[in-house]
């Protein structure tokens, strides 16, 4: 088994990520700017949420003229997933419950993914965690920033095809996912009974429907 | 969106979020077999949201320029193009097909 990473190792690999982080920010910020949220809501949200494809969805509802519980509802049933990795890098933090549940604030899939890689074969390293989540945490703010203060510039924005951006970047999200027999069942199963839901059910129970078919089809 | 609601959304998904996360540090021994399966979640809600977006409120299929920019992001994104190409490239579908044809 290979030594653990050294901090310049885990900062180099964080890097890319670092890039990429701060732009879906940037377009973060741009979209929920055009979506008509005050700036400083934006980059707050940023701050005390830090799950891009949470605030992505939510703003998508938001977006489309959904309310704010179905908004609150879609980015949190995204969240979910937060429970499992949390459960998987508690071991590996230090300090006591407390501390550690403030640490595992720090966790987002790429943080977690970096872990995993540097903690193999064994569990998921907690120092890469911490290292790789607050980089990509001062980012992620720095870059929701950015597009707020940017988005206004831009203009109307459907003009611009603002609006069809949430569809593109949910494809784009997804997309990468679909790597395993799987995903792809949840994937097909989730928008099918979302699609059969939404026509006699409020906002929300449609994608509610899809998370459950996603749980009980994951495996 | 007026600032309170605002920061509803923002204060209601934070503390929901932050619940989530620290969980694992309260309750350590779920089975995996549970926990295995969040990995469905995210598929399966994406997908939903991508279905809710492009269909109408009696779910049929709603063609506009959102259906085009779709398909042309998940071409991208199946191109390994990187996600701000993807949206940036769905939007311009829709941009250019809206000014074209005036939709």
């Amino acid at each position: 088994m290979r030594a653990k990473w050294s901090m310049r190792e885990i900062l180099l690999a964080a890097t890319p990520i670092a890039v990429a982080v701060f732009v879906f920010g940037a377009s973060f910020g741009v979209l929920a700017v055009a979506a008509r949220l005050p700036a400083w809501s934006v980059v707050l949200m940023s701050m005390l949420v830090f799950a891009g494809s949470a605030q992505f969805a939510a703003l998508g509802v938001i977006a489309a003229g959904g309310s704010v519980l179905t908004a609150i509802l879609a980015g949190a049933l995204l969240n979910l997933r937060f429970i499992a990795t949390g459960i998987a890098v508690a071991g590996s933090l230090p300090g006591g419950r407390l501390l550690r549940s403030l640490l595992a604030q720090l966790s987002i899939d790429e943080s977690y993914a970096m872990s995993v890689r540097a903690g193999a074969p064994g569990p998921p390293d907690g120092r890469t965690l911490i290292v790789t989540g607050a980089c990509l945490y001062v980012v992620w703010i720095a870059g929701t920033l950015m597009g707020a203060l940017l988005g206004p510039v831009l203009g109307d924005p459907k003009r611009l095809g603002l609006d069809a951006a949430f569809p593109a970047g949910f494809v784009a999200l997804l997309w990468p996912m679909l790597s395993g027999r799987h995903a792809v069942r949840c994937a097909i199963g989730g928008a099918a009974v979302a699609l059969a839901l939404a026509p006699f059910t409020p906002p929300g129970i449609p994608l509610a429907g899809a998370a459950v078919v996603g749980l009980w089809l994951a495996r | 969106m007026a600032g309170p609601l605002a920061l509803a959304l923002v204060l209601g998904l934070a503390s929901l979020s932050f619940l989530m996360r620290a969980a694992g540090s309260f309750l350590p021994n779920l089975p995996s077999a549970v926990t295995a399966r969040t990995g469905g979640l995210a598929p399966a809600l994406l997908a939903a949201l991508v279905a809710i977006q492009l269909t109408g409120p009696n779910g049929v299929i709603h063609l506009d320029v959102k259906v085009p920019a779709v398909l042309f992001a998940a071409l991208l994104a199946a191109l390994r193009a990187p996600f701000i190409v993807c949206v940036i490239g769905g939007a311009v579908v829709a941009a250019l097909l809206r000014f074209v044809f005036h939709l």
